[in-house]
């Protein structure tokens, strides 16, 4: 919207506090919902430019951990340093930890109610879609090639059937397509 | 007793303190793994896991991070939660430091790496998907309202909330009036 030419006042830990709060406690659905309406709120308040944002974006995905915290980390240090990584830290993570810690405290004493098992149930019945829907997402948008194919597909085998292991293999299967990846394009 | 305790305090640490190494890609990739350790360890029922995933969905903020902060309170109740949630966020947290300090421009050299962590995650939700995928099956409205999802989510840009809420308010209503 509007441009950053202006020297804005550069924000302080409790404006990133507060923006990064607001948005963690009215956004219900992780990631893939929270990374737009952060970039749209930062760009409104004159922090930062669309394509500086998924420029930052695109650095945070090559970390690991939930989206909408690295996004909002990396942002909060471009805009007010050390500080404003603390306070988007404090930000994106005090809502959700509060208000689950209300809710569980709630369902520990109407649980067992039929209408909020149900609700429950219902609630869960649409996971198995969801994440096939993710999958398949991921799946449809990627560039394939042939190697690529096949290699997705013996990680997906392997990492499935690896149980408690799952994370050194995931290593694994990462370290050898990225290998094969080098092979590929020399 | 005491000893015990602390044992295995440090073990559910540890365990989301691996999860959080592996957080490639979203959120819902790393539930399939959080599954595997919690319920593969009997800490947890599958059903108990079921409607912690149910309340985590709609609870603010990351689906993953709330499954961790649920699994850890209802294991040990708010030191748990604690503990829980800041073993999961600890590795992104400090690598996202790092990555700041190193090279904040990482990403443009790294696409053979964004491509490798792709292969990684497709397997990674592949597993999620594969945990789940067996509660689809076990009635006509979890199957059901598994295949809208899929297709609405798929294929529309709905909000997945407007489903997760419209199924639990079809689930309290089956439950109220069927028992």
């Amino acid at each position: 919207m509007t441009d950053t030419d202006s020297p804005d006042r550069k924000p302080g830990f409790l404006d990133v506090f507060g923006v990064f709060f607001g948005i963690s406690a009215v956004t219900i659905g992780g990631g893939y919902v929270m990374v737009p309406v952060i970039q749209r709120t930062i760009e409104k308040r004159g922090w930062l430019d669309e394509a500086s944002f998924y420029d930052l974006f695109a650095t945070a995905q090559s970390v690991p951990g939930p989206l909408a915290l690295n996004t909002a980390l990396f942002v909060g240090r471009r805009v007010a340093g050390p500080r404003g990584f603390a306070a988007a830290f404090l930000g994106i993570m005090l809502p959700p930890f509060a208000s689950i810690l209300v809710l569980a405290s709630v369902l520990g004493a109407i649980g067992e109610w039929p209408a909020v098992r149900g609700f429950l149930e219902g609630a869960f019945a649409v996971v198995p879609g969801l994440t096939a829907a993710l999958a398949f997402n991921m799946i449809k948008k990627r560039r394939w090639t042939v190697l690529r194919a096949a290699m997705t597909m013996a990680g997906a085998v392997a990492i499935t059937l690896s149980g408690s292991w799952a994370v050194p293999v995931f290593f694994a299967v990462v370290a050898v397509s990225w290998l094969m990846e080098r092979r590929r394009t020399c | 007793m005491a000893h015990g305790e602390a044992a295995y305090v440090l073990s559910l640490a540890l365990v989301f303190l691996k999860i959080g190494v592996a957080a490639y890609g979203g959120g819902w990739t790393i539930v399939g793994i959080i599954r595997t350790e919690i319920v593969g360890r009997a800490w947890l029922s599958a059903d108990e896991f079921a409607r912690l995933i149910a309340v985590a969905q709609i609870t603010p903020g990351p689906v993953a991070l709330n499954a961790a902060t649920l699994v850890g309170f209802k294991l040990h109740g708010l030191a748990g939660a604690a503990i829980a949630t800041l073993s999961v966020v600890a590795a992104p947290v400090a690598l996202s430091a790092l990555v700041g300090l190193i090279a904040a421009k990482a990403s443009k050299r790294g696409g053979r790496l964004t491509e490798a962590l792709k292969t990684g995650t497709i397997g990674l939700i592949s597993m999620t998907v594969w945990a789940f995928a067996p509660s689809a099956a076990s009635s006509y409205m979890s199957a059901g309202l598994a295949a809208l999802a899929f297709v609405v989510s798929a294929f529309t840009k709905i909000n997945p909330l407007w489903l997760i809420l419209g199924a639990g308010a079809l689930g309290a209503a089956a439950r109220a009036f069927f028992g």
